[in-house]
């Protein structure tokens, strides 16, 4: 199926990608770099939360719940002066505290001893996932602290829940994020880069000077699109082998649906690149139409924001999102193993997208003067 | 080496024509904040709900359905049955189910010869936005099953009221738009600087430039000026609609909060300049824009992943962005209304960053005309 002009095509495709030392840095250097960065960085774990907590030095009651809370990781001291110390809320306004315990009026301690002992936890609710889980931590605490410190009856309720997570028991952050940063560094590379380059040529007219040269329609759009498709998998084994080698991320599933899954993503999204690109006509355009498409993409991929949770008539939106499909292939297979019919209807997915945007680009190409 | 307004506004006039001229750049830089805050502001809920849970009930008996009952009457969770353990596992596999649970044949007789009954809960790890909120309502649900069917209800000497300060109905979107404001002037400014500038570069109108007797600091201010006047106007509009469409209260001084947006809108048309000027080739501006404004204002700007969870080299890393002290500036401003004095510390940030950026900017713009 490749012809001698296709390959001279893809030859000089890819010279001119590879040409520039700051492209091959950009696609080769900085995923990885990228990759680490965030792997590291990003979680959306709660930890090292501000607390501050208003007692005197009798109320111990409320000093062991307060130090009980600072030895675990989820919260630091706050930084909280003395002055400010008689209105809680303002210590939150101020930034210098995310959570304030404040005991009632003579003290938690001799209030417990009545049997009637209002606590009350300010939390900053401005991030509204971290403040539940704020509340959550703090009553665990405070029921354990309470339960030792008056010598309760340690018996624990009836009914236990045995909790127990699947795939992460360590709940260990990357091994979450680092499959949504592969995805979106992926798609970073090949679609951003076919897009350009197909507009750059619109824009410099040499796509004119293909109309006097025997070439194809079929030709022309192979011969652009084919490098990228190759420079996108190369991409694979960089950004697997730093998931594996430095992250840890564990590899569960067979190596050969991955690819297969990523060859499907990678051709999914240089076709949607395409297409984007026969809607511009200069590479400004390119790079806004580019980011048109990537900012609802990572939304509605699942990676930050749960898709389940959206409402019915958005949620159709993560079911034509390549990268949605491409994130939950990349987690079945490293992180579960890989369920058959799981990876059939994704990577299925991705195909039937892929020949949709194709066809349409292959429609909207013009190889001829308007 | 004097500033001339007229030269400025000539050059600021040309590239007025320019965007007018070219209604793509025009509608992009309106329809996308607009697109951005319609789609997020429906879209996102981090209030989990409809989770769904395989429910493997080996006891069935009339606890062990209460026990269901009580998730399935939850909000919180949609139940599926499963035949066996192993098949509430595969389910979890196969992304049909989140959590599964798994209740022991003995459930009834363990509760009623009570010795204490435990049933099993798996939540799936490999998807972060959900096992955190996940794993606290099965807590809920753990104390609401005790007192339902075990009728315990052990009365706790004290209570624990939470208050959640600035947004007591923890509406998710109150804390995502103010947000969606920095990162969308972030994206506006730097793509369309770093692109226009980049493509004078690319075919030679820089240097005919240089034959004039402009000065490199009226080309900056004339180039920036419509840029920074399109910013404005985004900003504006996210404004007006997350007041007046999704209701988000803006508690803070405006003034203040214009002052954050002038100086972040600097900083980054500054840092678009840079990287037009260090490129001066489109498609290393976009990868180099991508790589150096979009990805970290969305990622490590404290937008969705808090800044306090990250390690503590990544804690120091990020005052480096100015996109973190205009995140700080945007929300506290919008929902706690924190005064000049409180934000000293994020506006002199900002202030630094912009000092370094433009200066930064022009010197290298001025040595690289010369």
């Amino acid at each position: 199926m490749i012809n001698r002009t296709m390959a001279g095509f893809i030859k000089k495709e890819m010279i001119q990608a590879l040409r520039d030392p700051r492209m091959k840095f950009i696609l080769f250097v900085a995923p990885l770099v990228q990759m680490t960065i965030f792997g590291v960085a990003i979680s959306n774990e709660v930890k090292n939360i501000r607390l501050a907590a208003l007692f005197d030095s009798k109320d111990y009651v409320l000093r062991d719940v307060y130090e009980r809370a600072i030895q675990g990781e989820w919260f630091v001291p706050a930084r909280a002066s003395r002055a400010m110390a008689a209105d809680p809320f303002e210590l939150v306004r101020s930034g210098q505290a995310d959570a304030v315990l404040v005991g009632p009026p003579g003290g938690f301690t001799r209030a417990l001893g009545r049997g009637d002992a209002p606590l009350e936890l300010l939390v900053d609710a401005t991030n509204v996932t971290q403040a539940q889980s704020v509340e959550g931590y703090m009553r665990t605490i405070v029921q354990r602290v309470v339960q030792t410190d008056l010598h309760l009856p340690a018996g624990g309720a009836p009914i236990q829940f045995d909790i127990r997570v699947l795939f992460n028991p360590s709940l260990d952050t990357s091994i979450f994020m680092v499959p949504g940063v592969m995805t979106m560094l992926m798609v970073l590379t090949t679609l951003v880069l076919t897009n350009i380059a197909i507009v750059r040529e619109k824009e410099l007219g040499t796509f004119e000077m293909l109309i006097s040269a025997p070439v194809s329609r079929t030709e022309v759009i192979l011969g652009k699109t084919v490098p990228y498709v190759v420079i996108g998998m190369t991409n694979l084994p960089l950004v697997l082998s730093v998931a594996v080698f430095v992250f840890h991320v564990p590899m569960r599933g067979s190596v050969l649906a991955l690819i297969v899954a990523t060859f499907a993503f990678v051709c999914t999204t240089v076709a949607m690149g395409t297409l984007i690109s026969t809607y511009c006509r200069n590479q400004q355009q390119a790079s806004m139409g580019g980011f048109l498409f990537m900012f609802p993409a990572i939304m509605f991929s699942g990676l930050i924001f749960p898709i389940e949770n959206m409402p019915a008539s958005v949620r159709w939106m993560s079911a034509i999102d390549p990268l949605a499909h491409y994130l939950s292939l990349l987690r079945n297979i490293m992180l579960k193993g890989g369920d058959v019919r799981t990876l059939a209807s994704h990577t299925t997915a991705l195909v039937i997208l892929a020949a949709v945007s194709g066809a349409i680009s292959f429609k909207r190409f013009h190889t001829t003067l308007t | 080496m004097n500033f001339r307004w007229r030269r400025a506004a000539a050059v600021a006039r040309k590239e007025w024509f320019h965007i007018r001229r070219d209604p793509f750049t025009l509608t992009l830089a309106l329809a996308l904040p607009l697109a951005m805050v319609i789609i997020y502001g429906v879209a996102i809920d981090f209030n989990i709900k409809n989770v769904s849970l395989a429910v493997s009930d080996f006891d069935a008996t009339e606890s062990s359905r209460r026990l269901v009952d009580t998730f399935a009457s939850s909000d919180y969770f949609r139940v599926r049955r499963a035949d066996s353990p192993g098949q509430a596992l595969q389910d979890v596999v196969a992304e049909k189910a989140r959590a599964a649970l798994v209740i022991p044949p003995r459930f009834e007789k363990d509760l009623g010869a009570g010795r204490g009954a435990s049933a099993q809960v798996l939540l799936d790890g490999a998807d972060n936005s959900t096992v955190g909120p996940v794993s606290l309502y099965v807590q809920t649900i753990q104390t609401l099953a005790n007192a339902r069917i075990a009728g315990a209800n052990p009365v706790a000497p004290y209570d624990l009221r939470t208050r959640f300060l600035f947004n007591p109905e923890l509406n998710s979107r109150w804390f995502v738009i103010p947000g969606l404001i920095v990162v969308i002037m972030a994206i506006l400014s730097i793509f369309l600087t770093a692109l226009t500038v980049a493509r004078e570069w690319e075919n030679g109108s820089m240097e005919l430039l240089l034959s004039t007797p402009i000065q490199p600091i009226e080309i900056i201010a004339g180039k920036a000026a419509p840029y920074a006047g399109l910013g404005i106007l985004a900003v504006a509009f996210v404004y007006v609609i997350a007041r007046t469409a999704f209701g988000v209260p803006f508690e803070g001084n405006l003034l203040v909060f214009a002052l954050g947006c002038l100086l972040f809108l600097a900083t980054y048309l500054a840092q678009g300049l840079l990287i037009s000027v260090v490129t001066r080739q489109q498609t290393v501006a976009m990868q180099l824009s991508m790589l150096t404004g979009m990805l970290p204002s969305n990622l490590l700007s404290g937008f969705v992943f808090p800044i306090a969870s990250m390690p503590r080299f990544f804690w120091y890393f990020t005052m480096l962005l100015p996109a973190r002290w205009f995140m700080v500036i945007a929300r506290r401003s919008f929902l706690e209304g924190s005064t000049l004095a409180q934000l000293g510390v994020p506006l002199a940030a900002l202030g630094v960053s912009c000092a370094v950026m433009v200066s930064l900017a022009a010197r290298r713009f001025r040595r690289s005309l010369e």
